[in-house]
């Protein structure tokens, strides 16, 4: 297990290193430069070059390159060519919220999904099934962007149940996260942004644990179990769910690391505050320390996961480690 | 082999066959035109236009190929790579500090502007720029005007760009909570401005404006030019020594008087009893060093070149300062005294010299309170939500508002949703369907649209370095065959009107009445003669060069 670990850590290592060079060769060598975002009739090429000069820009890549990791290892992640202030403050403003809308929308959609997979399993070929897998297959498919805009004009726009958008009513004097997490306002504006990821995302484990449930409850030890007379509800949460939940949970870990960075719609739709919405605006405004940091904090969030459930499956399943050895 | 003759015959008949006048002599054909432009997701409008524009251009005999590409590389071309490209839609967009035409006057058209500055399209000429110099020098209003009258007849003349549209400024705001009357239109800027802020008045309890941006604004403070959202704050935060009035005028604002005893010297009177926001009174050593301090070193890129026309700031009394300017400028107290910040020597002096020997400038400075005395006071600024400001109580021209709280709100129909559901009470961004809007203001009583002419304009740029866009016949023939009408109508949805001129007829004074009818020509069959005059040939419909006229010009690529 040790040396699978270190195996592990090592592939992070690697990746995380990939994906930082590649991120940083990326922005530099997509045409146009910065400045270009400041263009006004007053600029003159001095001034071009002082920003150049002021953003580091002037270096040669290589130079910017040495410069760009060494600040890495420092956890500095640069400052902000738009909002001028350094990349960790903003995305340690942004991720709080991103972590919040992930856990709460993923805790909803897994706990349906698993509930419902497990009840369509157990009532397979009944009309409820009939209807339900569309569903779930359809909200699945649907563009995030469009079933958000379907909540916000009918819970939003027509009822005026849920606000259109922010974390928080305008002005509100909830400074910090903590005052922030224990207010109603702030879960008040966080229900729309929720309900639509969850929509969106209970259909994998729905689905998964459906089809995992209708494998298990063919082995030789759910017959034994109903030749020992245990009750219907016994048989599927006891024996057969927690058996066929294993990659339900793997499904999980991924679909966390893959939340971080994959709410960019639905943050862009209702104005919230996390890591997506500031990659989109840094990407759109040519914020190349702040995209960066974006990416980077999206692709460490996303690779660690993806070890962590690595990890996970291996000591729930001895055969993942053996199989790695071989 | 009958039947062909007889179709052939046909073609002729119907003009789709050169008809024997086109026998005369030609040139090379012209080479396929590339019309640069941004994709039409990222500005449907511009093209829209672009492809209004281009099947114009086919019907000259042209081959027309539209080109989309994405903003940076669409800026880094058109800006940085003069030499390399054919046409492209482009913009100016519309500033207070533009009420005044010398900016783009000067700018956009001077030949000592082709190499790197703002005549990216290189035209040149030298009667354009005798003229463009002595409007900036001559401080009479009325003989100023004639010579502003004069370059916009002769630029029309040469058309070096084909203008499109003026376009409107859309906005919305809520009746029951604002009273209509105290909103306030200013010349080429529309109803969101600083003079709207300051006096529009609640009729409820409601007394904070709510508005909406859709990007993110940069760091506010009094020695960066934020994008144009950060503007709208940056502009109620700081005062300036004047401020452009809603008639699109200077007006003395935190000086009581300025006066000008010659071309080359400014007096300011300062207005007393102002105060900082940390206390402390606002001295004429603040004033002058907020006219200094951009000048001095590189620590404020952006502001420097609105000093850079300065000798010399005195303070000349307990409450006045004197400006010695190095050549005259008609436009200073507009382009300068209008767009300069005050900001408070005992904050910003330490600051600038502790920034010496580093690359940062002072515009990377974000204050936690910034110290400033404008009519608002900036209490919060979480820049990805939301910025709010408060109402300064101590201040002479204190609004009537409590707060100012813009929203950030990047999807345009929430942003509409916002304004029904009444979150927000005033729409002041808005880039999507006017009609929608429109729709919105019959069925709600109480959303008031606002729309008025902006002082910017959308146009094609013709590179007038490349040919065949370097003869002037040949870029009056193309600006003869743009339906701007249909532009405005089709591809702007009714939000535009028809341009012609740098100065947009929401600036009055100076806007050439009815230029924007007098495009010599003015309709595709025109154009065609231009060029038919001009030598230009259709060969098996395809336009030639006058005889003798090679294509000597590279293709875009």
């Amino acid at each position: 297990m040790a040396k699978l670990l270190a195996e592990r850590l090592g592939f992070l290592l690697l990746t995380v290193w990939i994906v930082t060079t590649v991120t940083f060769l990326l922005f530099r060598l997509m045409p146009g430069d910065p400045t270009l975002a400041y263009l006004s009739p007053t600029f003159n090429e001095e001034t071009r070059q002082t920003l150049l000069v002021s953003f580091g820009l002037d270096k040669p890549l290589w130079q910017q390159y040495l410069i760009y990791m060494a600040n890495l290892l420092r956890g500095d992640l640069g400052t902000s060519f738009l909002q001028r202030a350094p990349v960790v403050q903003i995305l340690g403003d942004a991720l709080p919220n991103t972590i919040i809308l992930t856990l709460v929308s993923l805790s909803c959609a897994y706990a349906f999904g698993i509930v419902a997979g497990a009840f369509l399993a157990f009532h397979r070929g009944g009309a409820l099934e009939g209807a339900a897998i569309p569903a779930a297959l359809a909200t699945r498919s649907a563009p995030e962007f469009w079933l958000g805009m379907l909540l916000l004009a009918g819970l939003a726009f027509q009822l005026g149940w849920f606000p259109t958008g922010g974390a928080v009513d305008p002005g509100s004097s909830l400074a910090t996260f903590r005052q922030r997490i224990g207010s109603a306002d702030f879960w008040h504006h966080l229900v729309l942004p929720a309900l639509t990821l969850t929509l969106y995302l209970q259909g994998l484990p729905l689905l998964l644990m459906r089809a995992t449930m209708l494998e298990v409850m063919g082995d030789e030890f759910i017959v034994m179990a109903r030749m020992k007379g245990l009750s219907r509800w016994s048989i599927v949460m006891r024996h057969a769910a927690r058996n066929a939940l294993l990659p339900v949970v793997t499904a999980f870990a991924l679909g966390l690391g893959a939340s971080v960075g994959g709410n960019v719609v639905v943050e862009t739709v209702f104005a919230w505050p996390g890591v997506g919405r500031v990659l989109v605006q840094a990407v759109q405004g040519a914020d190349y320390p702040v995209a960066q940091g974006a990416f980077i904090l999206i692709s460490v969030v996303l690779a660690t996961m993806n070890t962590v459930a690595d990890l996970a499956y291996a000591w729930l399943d001895p055969r993942v480690s053996v199989g790695a050895r071989r | 082999m009958k039947r062909l003759l007889v179709a052939a015959a046909a073609a002729v008949v119907a003009g789709t066959i050169p008809a024997p006048s086109q026998a005369q002599p030609a040139g090379d054909p012209i080479r396929p035109i590339v019309l640069l432009t941004q994709p039409q997701a990222a500005l449907p409008q511009e093209y829209q236009a672009a492809e209004l524009i281009a099947a114009a251009w086919k019907q000259l005999g042209l081959q027309v190929q539209i080109r989309p590409l994405p903003s940076q590389q669409f800026s880094q071309i058109v800006w940085y790579e003069r030499q390399r490209w054919d046409a492209s839609t482009w913009q100016m967009v519309g500033r207070p500090e533009r009420s005044d035409p010398d900016e783009l006057t000067y700018n956009l058209f001077l030949s000592a502007n082709i190499a790197n500055g703002y005549n990216f399209v290189g035209y040149k000429n030298p009667e354009y720029d005798k003229l463009a110099n002595a409007q900036r020098q001559e401080l009479d209003l009325n003989k100023r005007k004639a010579l502003i009258i004069q370059l916009q007849e002769m630029i029309n003349k040469d058309q070096p760009y084909g203008f499109m549209v003026h376009p409107k400024n859309v906005v919305a705001f809520n009746r029951a909570v604002w009273d209509e009357k105290s909103v306030i239109d200013q010349a080429g800027i529309g109803a969101r401005n600083t003079w709207t802020w300051l006096n529009i008045t609640p009729l409820t309890a409601q007394k904070d404006i709510i508005l909406n941006s859709v990007s993110v604004p940069t760091n506010l403070n009094p020695f960066n030019i934020s994008g144009a959202q950060g503007s709208w704050a940056a502009e109620i935060v700081w005062d300036r020594l004047m401020r452009i009035g809603p008639d699109g005028l200077a007006k003395p604002w935190a000086a009581s008087e300025v006066t000008r005893p010659d071309p080359l010297t400014v007096d300011v009177k300062l207005r007393a009893g102002m105060k900082w926001s940390d206390g402390q009174p606002v001295t004429i050593e603040d004033a002058v060093f907020s006219l200094v301090a951009p000048g001095i070193s590189d620590k404020s890129p952006m502001y420097k070149p609105f000093v850079a026309n300065i000798a010399n700031v005195q303070a000349t009394g307990a409450d006045t300062l004197r400006i010695t300017l190095k050549k005259p400028d008609a436009a200073f107290l507009v382009s300068s005294l209008s767009k300069l910040n005050l900001a408070p020597k005992h904050v910003w002096e330490p600051i600038f010299e502790s920034l010496k020997g580093k690359p940062e400038t002072a515009e990377s400075i974000m204050e936690a309170k910034p110290v400033s005395s404008g009519p608002f006071r900036l209490t919060k600024a979480k820049l990805s939500e939301e910025i709010v400001l408060e109402a300064n109580p101590d201040h002479w021209a204190k609004p009537k508002a409590a707060r100012w709280i813009m929203r950030i709100q990047p999807n345009t129909e929430a942003a509409l949703g916002a304004l029904r559901s009444g979150e927000i009470n005033f729409l002041s961004d808005y880039n999507g369907d006017p009609q929608l809007l429109r729709d919105l203001a019959k069925s709600d009583p109480n959303i008031k649209m606002a729309e008025a002419l902006d002082m910017g304009f959308k146009f094609i740029a013709y590179n007038n370095r490349r040919q065949p866009f370097d003869v002037a016949a040949f870029r009056v023939a193309l600006s003869a065959s743009i339906d701007r009408e249909l532009l405005a109508e089709d591809a702007w949805g009714g939000a535009a009107v028809p341009s012609n001129s740098w100065v947009s007829p929401a600036l009055a004074f100076w806007h050439d009445q009815g230029i924007e009818n007098r495009v010599p020509g003015g309709s595709v069959e025109a154009a065609k003669k231009i060029l038919k005059d001009a030598g230009y040939v259709l060969v098996n419909g395809r336009l030639h060069y006058p005889a003798g006229v090679k294509e000597t010009t590279p293709a875009f690529q």
